[in-house]
């Protein structure tokens, strides 16, 4: 009776035996899952199956213990393959890397870039792949690291660039004098199709604008935001439906704040509000605020205005919203944090209000060289994750203590980072190569 | 070198012209095996097929590009298929239609499934990537539009499914299962399907069914069976969603029958001849009141029906109540029938209406209107709780005290002249208490506690002062007798209850002249009196007051006889003389006519009290009467208590003279409350005082704007207010 579980195959030319409770573990909408299935006169004595053997094997590995072990003499590529045959490709994705964790981070490859210099964003997709804006361009990689058709906004400078799930990609671009081109639109991720383009209506007229950052609202929320450089002083922040490609709101620039030269659009629902930080702004001066869209107020900001700027100065360079949506926390040109709160009122006095940690004073660190990148940051499950230079640190707890630092390519600084899909993605800056960092599945004991 | 170079030219290496392609004819062979599995299958003979075989072949069409060939001819082979079933289920015989579109159903499903199987890899890979729609739902719209939609067919199946409904409700037996797949293949080809193809006509249908029958069942039912009738309709609906149709259609149908049975016919139901909803609150229908509130419920403006039809009722029912000149004989009578009235609704909404709060607010409202349309009713609950107190409670338990007192709480609750009920109260009780009369002092604090909770404090001072003065006169009579009794020998009995002036309701009267031996024994309490207590001053209440004589009657027959004050010093008279006319008794007591009158009346006319005769014999006293000691009395009775004619419930012109006073208090309340609302407004028009001080007053009495507004012109006379110079409606409050 204990046969009936046992089944046996010959996969080209090797024989295998398993059970059926192994096999259940492919699922019935995998090829092991039909070809067992009821209706496929089961039960003989052997199946074959014209494929590679050692795949086989590997996949049969994974089937029984759930961990991905792939011999030297197999090629990944062969059998990523061969899983997509016996449609077990999502299995072998899972099995891959593990849950994300910024101290266990481990580089688990390195692609080189296409041209060098000039790359501005990289962006990790739900799914463990990732798309690096470069130029006018965006490469565009599977989970697999494998390129797939490069997509373009009519080949402008692409500003930013988003994943609104895994197959969406939503593209920023600079709008081109004179051509009412540019502006945003969202492509498939697979084949580089354009999906749909979102216009921005001033006045019930459609008008070209150029789109800078990019926000999404969340998982139930299909709102996308973005800020947005009309050609009349039309500056602000515009909202769309990510589905329909509908403009559903505008948030027109308050004097004083700038909003359409934004450089990070953050949505925080825990206060429903959407936090913009203008950084490099043309004239003016830097501000962070938050905007509720509903009666179009800013019911927070804060501003340097006022502080008598010399090189010698701390500047906040990149600013991101904590995930308790307490505080916003910054970053200056010495690589130190500093926290606002977003809590108490309107800190609108001068540049005070930024509680600065000086690690640039402990860690004695130079003044950075020149031709590097603004450095940028990142949160993830209560971690903060900063770049500078050619390093990521990694700041855990709620003290946001240095716990780890990833360095590795040679590629010079970093220009930006990204998590997505329990992957770290890192962009660099001279040769355009991004390395990509996952935590390694859970170990075996 | 040369030679070299020379072969060099020689080898000509040519790019691939074209991608190495799979030879087409490849191709087409392995269609033709995959298109062969295809008919295997649809033909239940796929045993023979090969699974990994085919797979294989599905797998490598897609992988050298020929997908668009194999999806198109996927497409091809099944919409032959699906053209064969529906002519073999077009030629299906009468109710066989259904069983065979069933069979082919399932035999459709299964074959789908299973070339979904073999073509697993086209649709993980070629089916997203080239927009086409994956093999399963290809497979539903492909029936839809070949078997479901098509013309002879459709029309077909939707009357077979409607007309099978019809029978059921009928009330033939179907084939519920057969049903109940034929329906979950609509739903599986997409809620469009299922609505377009069976749920809006099978809803259309429903409203026509059930406007005529709700039609031909108001004419010829009552309120009560149609309702049983509609409920019944309404749970054989939802029985028939739970048993074969999509549980979103539950809300539609039921809509569909509460709008034709229900919503409807409401106001005819309602007001239903001999059978409506009156009738059913009058017959305490329980069950059909209840049917009726969880029927009209589920409609809009269902239960506001009930409730206006029920509040009209209530109302004129209570109208008729309390203006009913019968009842307003008996006060005791007129609120026990109130208390009746409301228990009798409690009980009929917390059965049958859920104990709807609103309601029990609609209950509420009307008791408070109809109540307020009598201005006796204060009177008539005190009399009532009075008549309690003196001896309808007694024996009962504390529970069965606390259950009355609530009960008469909240018809208190009702009264808008808060202040009318307290001056009736405090009367009563003073009477209950001089008389000793109060059956229970627990009961008596209980009720001025639950008076308290109600309305404050205030509102029982005085009467709380009343049971002070009560038991002071207690403690101070012990220690009169305790430290004079050696004085007073065996003189009468005196017993004094010190009442507080203001406390009680008493009226200055003038005292009567006591029989000597009687204000003997006073003017020594009198002395005692303000001895212990200093700089007070003592008014005898003879009206008040009671006595027990002893009388000896010819042939030596001795009573006791229990009378009232004014009695008392009649009587006296008597011991020194055996016929007084009514001048000379009046002369020598000095009691004021009317009450002298009533206390002759009740010692001379009462039968088997009349311990005195008059001449001429008549019922009433004129003042040419002259009046004899009655030596013929007999009684069987050792005791004898000789009541004072008095009406319970005040006469005509005490009414007139209550309400004047309580007209009188109500106006320095007003003043008060006009002068509070100014010092914190310093300047307000006249209606928003009127509205403040009604509000302000309403928990006490519903005060008349016009009295408010004479106080108001009152005020400004004495300078607390004065008007606007440039807008004369408005008041500003002078410091």
């Amino acid at each position: 009776m204990a046969n009936r579980d046992r089944v046996r195959f010959n996969v080209g030319g090797q024989l295998f035996e398993t059970t059926s409770t192994t096999l259940a573990n492919a699922g019935r909408e995998s090829m092991l899952g039909a070809l067992l299935d009821e209706s496929w006169n089961p039960g003989q004595p052997e199946y074959f199956i014209d494929r590679n053997p050692a795949c086989f094997s590997t996949l049969l590995d994974l089937l029984r213990t759930g961990a991905l072990h792939i011999p030297s003499n197999v090629p990944e590529k062969l059998l990523y393959r061969e899983a997509l045959y016996y449609g077990l490709l999502d299995h072998v994705r899972g099995a891959k890397w593990g849950p994300f964790d910024g101290n266990t981070l481990r580089l688990a490859d390195s692609v080189p870039g296409r041209a060098p210099g000039d790359g501005t964003a990289i962006r990790g997709a739900p799914d463990g792949g990732c798309c690096v804006a470069h130029g006018s361009v965006v490469h565009v990689y599977n989970w697999m690291l494998e390129e797939r058709r490069p997509i373009s906004l009519d080949y402008q400078q692409v500003n930013d660039v988003g994943y609104i799930d895994a197959n969406s990609i939503v593209i920023t671009a600079r709008e081109r004098l004179g051509k009412g081109d540019g502006g945003m639109a969202v492509f498939s991720a697979a084949t580089g199709e354009l999906r749909h383009r979102f216009r921005v209506e001033h006045g019930r007229q459609p008008k070209s604008f150029t789109a800078g950052a990019l926000s999404l609202a969340g998982l139930d929320d299909h709102r996308i935001f973005s800020s947005c450089k009309g050609r009349l002083n039309e500056y602000g922040i515009g909202v769309w439906d990510h589905n329909t490609g509908q403009q559903v709101d505008f948030f027109y620039e308050h004097p004083g704040c700038s909003l359409g030269d934004a450089d990070k659009l953050q949505w925080l629902p825990s206060k429903n509000c959407l936090m913009v930080a203008t950084l490099f702004p043309r004239t003016d001066n830097c501000f962070i605020g938050l905007l509720d869209l509903r009666d179009k107020s800013i019911p927070w900001c804060w501003s340097d205005a006022g502080i008598t700027m010399n090189l010698e100065d701390k500047r906040v360079l990149h600013a991101i919203a904590m995930e308790d949506g307490h505080s916003i926390c910054v970053i200056n040109q010495y690589d130190d944090l500093g926290f606002i709160d977003l809590r108490a009122g309107n800190t609108n006095s001068a540049g005070t209000g930024v509680r600065w940690s000086s690690r640039s004073k402990l860690m004695n660190q130079k003044v950075p060289y020149e031709e590097s990148c603004y450095p940028k940051l990142a949160t993830h499950n209560g971690q903060l994750f900063s770049c500078m230079n050619d390093s990521i640190s990694v700041f855990s707890g709620s003290e946001h203590v240095l716990t780890s630092t990833l360095r590795r390519s040679y590629g010079g600084s970093i220009c930006d980072f990204s998590i997505g899909g329990d992957r770290l993605f890192a962009l660099h800056n001279e040769e355009n190569v991004f390395d990509v960092w996952d935590s390694p599945p859970c170990p075996i004991i | 070198m040369n030679s070299q170079s020379q072969r060099r030219k020689n080898f000509k290496i040519e790019a691939f012209k074209h991608k190495v392609e799979l030879d087409p004819k490849y191709a087409e062979r392995t269609w033709k095996v995959l298109e062969h599995a295809i008919h295997e299958i649809y033909n239940n003979n796929a045993s023979r097929l090969s699974f990994e075989e085919l797979y294989r072949s599905a797998y490598n069409m897609v992988l050298h590009k020929y997908g668009d060939k194999l999806y198109s001819g996927l497409v091809a082979t099944m919409t032959a298929h699906l053209n064969k079933i529906a002519k073999s289920v077009e030629s299906a015989q009468g109710g066989l239609f259904l069983e065979k579109l069933n069979h082919k159903w399932a035999d459709h499903n299964k074959a789908l499934q299973m070339i979904r199987d073999i073509l697993m890899y086209m649709d993980r890979s070629y089916v997203p990537t080239s927009h086409k729609t994956p093999v399963h739902e290809l497979g539903l719209n492909l029936w839809s539009d070949h078997i479901i939609h098509s013309p002879n067919i459709q029309a077909r199946l939707q009357d077979t499914l409607l007309d099978l409904v019809q029978r059921e409700r009928t009330g033939d037996v179907i084939n519920r299962g057969l049903m109940r797949n034929i329906t979950k293949m609509l739903m599986d080809l997409g809620s469009s399907v299922y609505q377009d193809d069976f749920e809006k006509p099978f809803l259309d249908v429903s409203a026509c069914f059930y406007s005529g029958e709700s039609q031909q069942f108001i004419e010829c039912c009552d309120c009560g069976s149609y309702l049983k009738k509609a409920e019944r309709r309404l749970n054989e609906e939802m029985e028939r969603v739970s048993h074969y149709l999509d549980a979103k259609t539950e809300v539609k149908i039921t809509s569909v029958v509460e709008r034709e049975m229900i919503a409807n016919h409401m106001q005819r139901l309602v007001h239903m001849d001999n059978s409506g909803l009156v009738n059913m609150l009058i017959d305490d229908k329980y069950d059909d009141l209840s049917r009726m509130y969880s029927l009209f419920k589920r409609v809009p403006e269902g239960l506001s029906t009930i409730r206006d039809v029920m509040t009209s009722y209530l109302r004129e029912r209570g109208r008729v109540l309390v203006t009913d000149t019968e009842r307003l004989k008996d006060p005791v009578e007129f609120v026990q029938c109130l208390l009746n009235e409301k228990d009798k609704h409690d009980k009929i909404i917390s059965t049958a209406f859920n104990n709807d709060k609103t309601f029990q607010n609609a209950l509420n409202s009307s008791f408070e209107y109809f109540i307020n349309l009598n201005n006796r009713s204060p009177e008539f609950i005190s009399l009532y709780l009075d008549d309690k107190l003196r001896k309808g409670l007694k024996g009962a338990s504390e529970e069965e005290v606390e259950v009355v007192l609530d009960k008469v709480m909240m018809l208190f609750r009702y009264l808008q002249e808060k202040d009318v009920f307290e001056k009736y109260y405090k009367q009563h009780l003073a009477k209950r208490l001089l008389s000793g009369k109060t059956v229970s002092d627990d009961a008596e604090r209980s009720m001025i506690v639950k008076l308290k909770t109600e309305c404050g404090y205030q509102f029982t001072s005085k009467l709380e002062g009343m049971f002070t003065d009560m038991k002071t006169s207690e403690d101070t009579m012990l220690d009169f007798y305790a430290k004079q009794s050696a004085e007073l020998g065996d003189g009468p009995t005196l017993a004094v209850q010190i009442l507080t002036t203001g406390s009680w309701p008493t009226q200055p009267t003038a005292a009567c002249n006591l029989p000597p031996e009687i204000l003997t024994v006073c003017e020594k309490f009198r002395t005692y009196y303000l001895g212990t207590h200093s700089g007070r001053r003592l008014t005898w209440q003879t009206n008040m007051g009671t006595a027990d004589i002893k009388a000896t009657f010819g042939k030596g027959h001795k009573h006791e006889l229990n009378v009232s004050t004014y009695q008392m010093c009649v009587l006296m008279l008597f011991n020194s003389a055996d016929g007084l006319t009514y001048r000379e008794i009046e002369q020598a007591t000095e009691v004021p006519a009317l009450d002298l009158k009533r206390c002759l009346q009740s010692l001379a006319c009462v039968k088997g009290k009349n311990v005195l005769r008059k001449e001429p014999m008549s019922k009433d006293i004129s003042e040419e009467d002259v009046f004899y000691f009655n030596d013929k009395f007999t009684s069987k009775f050792v005791k004898v208590k000789i009541g004072t004619v008095v009406a319970q419930k005040e006469s005509e012109p005490e009414k007139q003279e209550t309400r004047q006073r309580v007209e009188e208090d109500r106006k320095p309340q007003i003043e008060a409350a006009i002068v509070r609302i100014m010092k914190s407004r310093r300047v307000l028009d006249h209606n928003s005082i009127v509205a403040e001080v009604t509000k302000q007053l309403q928990s006490r009495f519903l005060p008349n704007p016009v009295v408010i507004k004479k106080r108001i012109e009152s005020l400004i006379e004495r300078e607390f207010l004065e008007r606007d110079k440039a807008d004369r409606k408005l008041y500003r409050y002078l410091a």
